[in-house]
C-alpha cells in the first residue's frame, strides 16, 4: 500500500505503522514514512487527511495506539513532548502562540533548550553561569532576528506584531532550540505573499545550513517549490511519496484532492 | 524593578500608575505619621498593623508565585497559611498536645517541611491535568485541612486552639530579652499627649523586623526568579503550556516548583502569624484568608511582585482601617463594610484596570545579560513603516 516504509540510509525521523483512532475513526491509519537528514520534506493531503494528528503523534502530544516514532534512531514513542524535543525534534503550531507580556526577544529566549537559568537552584547557587548563558542566548537571539530581518521588532510586545511576523518569530525561536528536525505546521497559512516568500527563503537558507524540515502546508505552490520529497497523506495513511513532479502527476493524489477516491 | 529602585530614578521615568501609587503611598504615610505623632494611633498597634501588612504581603507573594507567574489556580491559601501557623505553634506552644516547647526555629522548619509535603501531595495528581483540576482539588484541600484542625483534638487541641506560644526570638541570644532590656521611653511631641514606648512596643518592633526580613528575602528571591529563564518558562506556561512543552520544557516539573515555592511562602506567613498573635485557632483557617490573598494579587496586578506587596498593604488598610469607622457615627454597623468595601474595590479594578494597579511591564531578562549584550535598545524610526508594510492583518 505505502512505499514509505522503505528503509532509508540516514533518517532523522522515522514513523513506522503509526495508528491513532478517535472513537472508532482512524485519524492515523498505519502511516509509515521517513524524513531523510538534510531534506525539506513536505506533508500534504486533503482536509481531514490526518496531518495535524500525525504531527501531534510524532511530537508526543498524542500517544499512538500502535506503531513507533524514531528520532535519530532513538525510539521516542509514547514520550512526553519535552522529551521528544530533547531528542532534537522541535515543532511549531498552526496558529502562532501568543506570549502575553513578553517582548519579542523575551519570547525568543524561551527557545534555547536546557538553559542553566531554568534551574531554580542555579539562580542562586551559580548566578554567574546563568548570566553568561543568558548573554550568549540573547546575542544569538538577536543574531537570528537580524538574519530574519525582524530585529527591529526585538523590543516590541510579542502580542503586538502581525500574524505573519509571529510566524517568523516562531520559526526563529524554534531555531534557538537547535533542532535536528523541525516540524512546521502550515508555516505560511494566513501570511501575505511578501512574508511568505521571506519565510520560504529562510527555510531554504536554514536547510542549507543543516536543519531538516518536515512541513505541513496547504499552499501547493509553496510546498511544491520548497519541499522535496513530498509525502501525501489521505485518510490517515500514506498515499504516495516522491518528488514534486511525481506527486503532481500521480492520479491517486488528484483523486484524493478532488474527492474521487474510493 | 522594585518600587524603591523606581523612586531612586527620576520621577519622569515612572509610568502614570507608578507615580499615582507613589503619591498615594506618600500621602498615606504622612497621614499615619500625623496619627502617630498626635497619639491618635498607638505606636504598638501601628507596629502590629505593619506586621499584618507584612503577613498579607507574604501571602500575596506566595499566591503571585503560583497564579501570577504560572497561572496555577490555588484556592487553598488559607490551608497553607494554617499549616504554617499550626506547624510552628504545635512545635513551640506550651499547650501543644503533641510536642511543644521547641525552639521557634524548629517550628519554622517543621512548618515548612509539612507545607512542602502537602504541596507535593496535592500537586502530584493535579498538576499534570488542566488548570481547573488544581483549582477544584485545592478548594477541597482547604476544607479538609480546616476540618482536621477543628476535629482532631489529640493533634491540634480542636476548637480551643493553641495558647502559650512564645515569641519567635525566644531562646536567641540578646534578642530574646531585648524587649525587657529596653528602657521605657516617653516622647512628647505634642504637649499633653505623650507617646509611651514600653516593652510591648519593643516586642512589636522585633516582630516587624522579623516580618520585614521574611518579606524582604522573599521579595528578592521572587524578583530574581521572575526575571530569570526559570521565570520565563513559568510565564510561557501561563500563556501557553503546549508551546513550552513543544520547546522541550518539562512543564509538570516547572509547575510543581512554582506551586511548592508559593506554598512555602504562604506557610512562612503562617509561621510569622503564630508568633505575632501568640494564639492560633481553627478560625485562622477560614477561607476568607484565601479570598484576601486573591484580591491582593489581582488588585496589585497578577505576575507583579511589587503589585502583590501593594495589594497586601491595601487589604490590611481596608481590613483594619474600617475598625475606625466605629468612631464615626454611622447609621450601620461598619464590620460588614469591610467585605463590602473589598468587593467595591475589586469591581472598580476589574472595570477600569483589569490588569491590576501595578502589572509587570518591564522586559524581564537577566539584567547583566541585557547590559552586557550590546543590544539595540529602542527600535529605529523605520519600525512603523516596516510594520505597516509587513502586516497582513
Amino acid at each position: 500500500m505505502s512505499e514509505g516504509a522503505l528503509p532509508k540510509q540516514d533518517a532523522v525521523l522515522r514513523v513506522d505503522d503509526l495508528q491513532k483512532s478517535f472513537g472508532g475513526l482512524a485519524a492515523t491509519d498505519h502511516a509509515s514514512f521517513a524524513v531523510e537528514r538534510g531534506t525539506i520534506t513536505g506533508l500534504i493531503g486533503p482536509n481531514g487527511a490526518g496531518k495535524s494528528t500525525l504531527f501531534n503523534l510524532i511530537s508526543g502530544f498524542y500517544e499512538p495506539d500502535g506503531g513507533t516514532v524514531e528520532v535519530n534512531e532513538t525510539d521516542v514513542t509514547g514520550m512526553e513532548p519535552y522529551q521528544v524535543a530533547d531528542h532534537g525534534l522541535i515543532r511549531t503550531f498552526q496558529t502562532p502562540r501568543k506570549l502575553e507580556g513578553m517582548t519579542v526577544r523575551e519570547a525568543m529566549l524561551v527557545g534555547p533548550r536546557n538553559q542553566p537559568g531554568e534551574s531554580f537552584v542555579k539562580l542562586f547557587a551559580a548566578p554567574g553561569t546563568v548570566a553568561e548563558r543568558e548573554s550568549t542566548n540573547l546575542a544569538e537571539a538577536e543574531r537570528i532576528l537580524e538574519e530574519f530581518e525582524i530585529d527591529h521588532l526585538a523590543t516590541q510586545p510579542a502580542t503586538d506584531i502581525s500574524g505573519g511576523q509571529m510566524k517568523l518569530v516562531e520559526l526563529a525561536r524554534a531555531m534557538l532550540a537547535e533542532p535536528e528536525v523541525l516540524l512546521l505546521d502550515e508555516p505560511v497559512a494566513g501570511v501575505n505573499p511578501t512574508l511568505a516568500k521571506k519565510l520560504k527563503d529562510q527555510i531554504r537558507r536554514l536547510n542549507e545550513q543543516g536543519t531538516t524540515f518536515l512541513l505541513i502546508e496547504h499552499d501547493m505552490e509553496f510546498v511544491m517549490d520548497l519541499a522535496d520529497p513530498i509525502v501525501v497523506l489521505d485518510q490517515g495513511s500514506v498515499l504516495t511519496e516522491g518528488s514534486p513532479e511525481e506527486v503532481r502527476s500521480d492520479d491517486r493524489v488528484i483523486d484524493a484532492y478532488l474527492g474521487g477516491g474510493t | 524593578m522594585s518600587l524603591l529602585d523606581g523612586a531612586r530614578g527620576s520621577l519622569t521615568e515612572l509610568s502614570r500608575p507608578e507615580r499615582w501609587v507613589l503619591g498615594v503611598s506618600a500621602a498615606f504615610a504622612l497621614f499615619l505619621l500625623a496619627a502617630l505623632l498626635t497619639g491618635a494611633l498607638g505606636p504598638t498597634y501601628f507596629l502590629f498593623l505593619v506586621g499584618l501588612a507584612g503577613m498579607y504581603a507574604l501571602l500575596s507573594f506566595g499566591l503571585n508565585a503560583q497564579w501570577g507567574f504560572t497561572g496555577l489556580i490555588n484556592f487553598s491559601v488559607a490551608a497553607f497559611f494554617g499549616i504554617g501557623a499550626y506547624g510552628s505553634a504545635l512545635m513551640t506552644a506550651d499547650s501543644s498536645p503533641i510536642a511543644g516547647g521547641f525552639n521557634p526555629l524548629v517550628g519554622l522548619v517543621v512548618a515548612l517541611v509539612v507545607a512542602f509535603v502537602l504541596a507535593l501531595l496535592i500537586g502530584i495528581p493535579t498538576l499534570r491535568l488542566r488548570a481547573d483540576y488544581l483549582a477544584i482539588a485545592s478548594l477541597g484541600l482547604a476544607e479538609v485541612v480546616r476540618l482536621i484542625v477543628l476535629n482532631e483534638r489529640w493533634l491540634t487541641n480542636g476548637s480551643a486552639g493553641l495558647r502559650g506560644i512564645p515569641s519567635f526570638f525566644q531562646g536567641w541570644p540578646v534578642l530574646s530579652t531585648f524587649p525587657e532590656a529596653m528602657p521605657g521611653l516617653r516622647l512628647v511631641v505634642i504637649p499633653g499627649s505623650p507617646i509611651l514606648l514600653e516593652t510591648s512596643f519593643w516586642q512589636s518592633l522585633l516582630n516587624v523586623m522579623l516580618v520585614l526580613t521574611f518579606a524582604g528575602v522573599t521579595y528578592l528571591v521572587l524578583r530574581r526568579a521572575h526575571r530569570s529563564p526559570w521565570g520565563r518558562v513559568l510565564r510561557t506556561i501561563r500563556s501557553d503550556e503546549d508551546l513550552a512543552r513543544a520547546l522541550g520544557k518539562n512543564t509538570y516539573s516547572f509547575k510543581m516548583q512554582s506551586f511548592i515555592l508559593g506554598s512555602l511562602i504562604m506557610a512562612l506567613a503562617g509561621v510569622f502569624y503564630t508568633h505575632l498573635n501568640l494564639y492560633v485557632g481553627p478560625g485562622d483557617l477560614d477561607p476568607i484568608t484565601t479570598f484576601y490573598a486573591w484580591v491582593a494579587v489581582i488588585l496589585g496586578g497578577s505576575g507583579s511582585n511589587r503589585g502583590a506587596l501593594f495589594g497586601g498593604i491595601v487589604i490590611v488598610t481596608i481590613r483594619e482601617g474600617t475598625r475606625f469607622l466605629n468612631d464615626v457615627a454611622l447609621p450601620i454597623d461598619p464590620a460588614p463594610l469591610r467585605l463590602l468595601l473589598i468587593g467595591v474595590v475589586i469591581v472598580a479594578v476589574m472595570r477600569y484596570r483589569p490588569q491590576g494597579i501595578l502589572p509587570p511591564q518591564r522586559e524581564l531578562i537577566w539584567p547583566s545579560a541585557v547590559d552586557g549584550g550590546g543590544t539595540p535598545e529602542t527600535p529605529d524610526s523605520g519600525v512603523r513603516e516596516q510594520k505597516g508594510g509587513g502586516s497582513n492583518e
